[in-house]
């Protein structure tokens, strides 16, 4: 932000006589309808996702849980690819219609494409905070609901609805923001300037035109939007986390109910699941091998993995740091004063960050290339840590309110107490903040699109660049190993941790 | 007479099974007392549906109630907390207990508040009731459904000692005066001594029958407000 202010009261910013000049209400209506139709459709299918996952018993249903759970860290750019995967004229659907002499002459492309991509990401997402909501329904509620024999929609409004509604305004005030600043889907689904967000042209008047003032005043009405919209919302309900779940009880829906149920996982199923398993299926084969072969490909990898580790350890020291800080603080006044620097950076989005970034290091006339390791680490760690605040500050808030008096009076404090009582206890939730701080990372474009070069790039940008010179081979190799090393971290973290926590305690 | 008999359940992974034998008369109150973690709220849930039994039998007058779901089963039950819905009105929380079709709604729901002592109640918001009060509400809309057997889970643990005694003669009365057959599972000795026709203790997954004791004319001064045993059970 320091580098966006610097430039302001700057003159010298470079101005491309070629670059047209932005058509700022132009983008700024499409960012809007764009990102309020995203929210609209995402809460919908969130809702419903949720309650089918809350009534459904099945099989394997831990596992469709946590795949719903990765839309939060699944890469974007992997998921537009794989929509096109399966939804291109030569993906999947096409191919299947083909069989029966049918075809669909439709595109993927355009206002329709980054809705269909972003509500299956953001309803996933959705759905995971609300089901966790759910899930804290106290079982003898439920008994009682039972034993009064509520009707399905009768049970949605009088038991799930509450709980569900106070989640409502943050959760849709973080899908907004997620939708108006998205990057990859809009740049890759986007099919022309007409359907051009402020995010895709900041992008391309830094890269492509390299007119900094005219990305500059983009940047600038797209962080005061951020903030008059999503701002509101925040403050007034701040905290999606839910508190604990409790012992889970099951009370099946009848027949209808549960037939709607089933065709909604379905469809939610096929929607989510499967542009993910086109990138597998399509990735993991015979081309395959000339990626592994490629120099640039393991450097790719050995920058995107070193990164995403320093990122993920940056993430946690400053989470923990802001959070312990927070607790020692009786005052709701200062807590809050010291929770919102870290929830300022939901409302900056990847891309003006970096611009913020490259700004900077410009005035310090340090080359982009030198600073962009440190840059990216940084500002991938301060993306992540509104997340990592909001699972860490409610665990830590119900530790302080359990233990806080027996610590104190046995003097546990500092390394001593975190060692002692933190760590033990918190063991699962230091492994999601770092899964977090790693798959963020790991997946970032936004970042790096504005510092990556031939010389220093990471997954995601070389995967960006085989794209734009139509190696598709090259990209959905990427892509593959990119959503496997994104499922694998998030899914093994968490559980290892806790593992590593209970040996230690 | 509901009829408990043999009624097993083994919770899956542990090697004890809980079995449970007893009965209770109309207009009776049998209460279960145990520690925590004895298996008292398995035999509420087991009665009321929650569970599924591995094996053994329940019957109210003949009738077989295991085929029945929870919500069908003739039972009212009640547990220590989170028995209203706290975003409605009391009015709404009791609406609940109604059908569409059984008309007269307000009066009826007016007319059950009356009889816990909390006529006046209906438009105030369940969560700015006390814990006793809750109870009651809860009690009001047991009344509503009108079904003969009333299942209580440490229901006045939370309540201080002056209301849960309110509580347990509010209960009493009931019991008496629309003949249900009332089980309460506690770990409260009060509610033994005030309130129980028998008395069971649970230990190691059996029910032991025990002997009701008269220990202190204090304790029991609730003993006028019921009438004698024998008398009670000459009725049926």
């Amino acid at each position: 932000m320091l580098g966006i202010f610097l430039a302001v009261s700057r003159v010298d910013i470079p101005v491309s006589s070629n670059s047209l000049q932005p058509d700022i209400t132009h983008l700024v209506r499409m960012s809007l309808i764009q990102a309020a139709l995203t929210t609209f459709l995402s809460l919908s299918v969130g809702i419903a996702l949720a309650w089918a996952l809350n009534r459904l018993r099945f099989f394997g249903r831990p596992l469709v849980v946590s795949l719903f759970a990765t839309a939060i860290v699944a890469p974007a750019i992997v998921v537009a690819l794989g929509m096109i995967a399966v939804w291109g004229r030569a993906g999947w659907i096409n191919q299947l219609l083909a069989i029966f002499s049918l075809g669909w002459n439709g595109s993927i492309f355009g206002l329709h494409g980054i809705l269909f991509a972003h509500t299956i990401l953001n309803g996933a997402f959705a759905a995971h905070i609300l089901l966790a909501r759910l899930q804290t329904i106290p079982a003898q509620k439920l008994k009682t609901g039972q034993s009064l024999a509520l009707s399905p929609l009768r049970r949605f409004l009088v038991l799930d609805w509450p709980v569900i509604s106070g989640a409502l305004p943050s959760l849709g005030a973080i899908i907004f923001l997620l939708a108006f600043t998205s990057f990859p889907i809009v740049l890759i689904l986007g099919g022309g300037p007409a359907n051009q967000t402020l995010e895709v042209a900041i992008y391309s008047y830094v890269r492509l035109s390299f007119d900094l003032r005219a990305a500059l005043s983009l940047a600038l009405v797209q962080l005061v939007f951020c903030l008059i919209i999503v701002l509101p919302a925040l403050l007034a309900t701040p905290s999606l986390a839910s508190s604990g779940t409790t012992r889970q009880f099951h009370w099946p829906d009848t027949k209808g109910a549960t037939i709607a149920q089933w065709a909604i996982l379905t469809l939610a199923l096929a929607g989510f699941g499967l542009p993910l398993l086109a990138v597998l299926v399509n990735g993991i084969g015979p081309g395959l091998f000339p990626v592994l072969t490629q120099n640039r490909f393991w450097q790719a990898t050995i920058t995107s993995l070193s990164i995403g580790a320093i990122s993920a350890f940056v993430t946690l020291v400053l989470a923990l740091g802001l959070t312990t800080s927070r607790n020692s603080f009786s005052s709701p006044l200062m807590r809050a004063a010291l929770a919102l620097p870290a929830f300022a950076y939901l409302v900056i989005p990847a891309l003006v960050l970096s611009l913020g970034f490259f700004l900077s290091v410009r005035a310090l006339q340090i080359a982009p290339s030198n600073a962009a390791p440190l840059v990216l680490v940084l500002a991938n760690a301060l993306l992540a840590l509104p997340f990592a605040i909001s699972v860490l500050a409610p665990a830590l808030d119900a530790i302080n309110k359990r233990y806080a008096k027996t610590a104190r009076s046995l003097g546990l404090s500092g390394f001593a107490r975190w060692r002692m009582l933190e760590w033990p206890l918190m063991g699962r939730e230091v492994g999601i903040v770092l899964a977090f701080g790693f798959c963020f990372s790991l997946g970032d474009l936004g970042v790096i699109a504005l510092f990556g070069t031939s010389e220093f790039s990471t997954l995601p940008w070389l995967m960006f660049r085989a794209l734009g010179a139509y190696r598709t081979n090259d990209a959905a190799a990427i892509a593959s190993v990119l959503l496997l090393l994104t499922l694998i971290v998030f899914w093994a973290l968490p559980p290892l941790m806790e593992k590593l926590s209970h040996a230690k305690s | 007479m509901l009829k408990v008999e043999q009624l097993t359940f083994t919770q899956p992974g542990q090697s004890l099974s809980y079995v449970y034998d007893l009965e209770v008369a109309p207009g009776e109150i049998v209460v279960v007392t145990g520690v925590s973690g004895a298996g008292k709220s398995t035999l509420l849930d087991l009665i009321a549906g929650f569970l599924s039994p591995t094996d053994g039998s329940l019957s109210l007058n003949e009738t077989d109630l295991l085929p029945l779901p929870p919500e069908k089963r003739p039972l009212s039950i009640l547990f220590q907390e989170d028995n209203l819905f706290e975003h409605l009105s009391v009015a709404k929380n009791l609406a609940l207990a109604l059908t569409a079709n059984q008309g007269q709604e307000n009066e009826r729901i007016l007319e059950a508040l009356n009889e816990v002592g909390l006529g006046g109640y209906g438009p105030r918001r369940a969560s700015n009731l006390s814990g006793g009060q809750k109870q009651r509400v809860a009690l009001a809309r047991t009344l509503l459904r009108n079904r003969p057997v009333l299942l209580l889970d440490e229901p006045f643990a939370s309540l201080d000692e002056k209301t849960a005694r309110d509580m347990r003669a509010l209960v009493r009365c009931l019991t008496d005066t629309k003949q249900w057959h009332t089980l309460i599972v506690s770990h409260a000795k009060e509610d033994a001594r005030q309130l129980a026709d028998r008395l069971y203790s649970l230990c190691e997954g059996r029910l032991n029958p025990e002997v009701l004791q008269v220990q202190d004319p204090k304790i029991n001064r609730w003993t006028p407000m019921r009438p004698p045993r024998a008398t009670r059970q000459g009725h049926h």
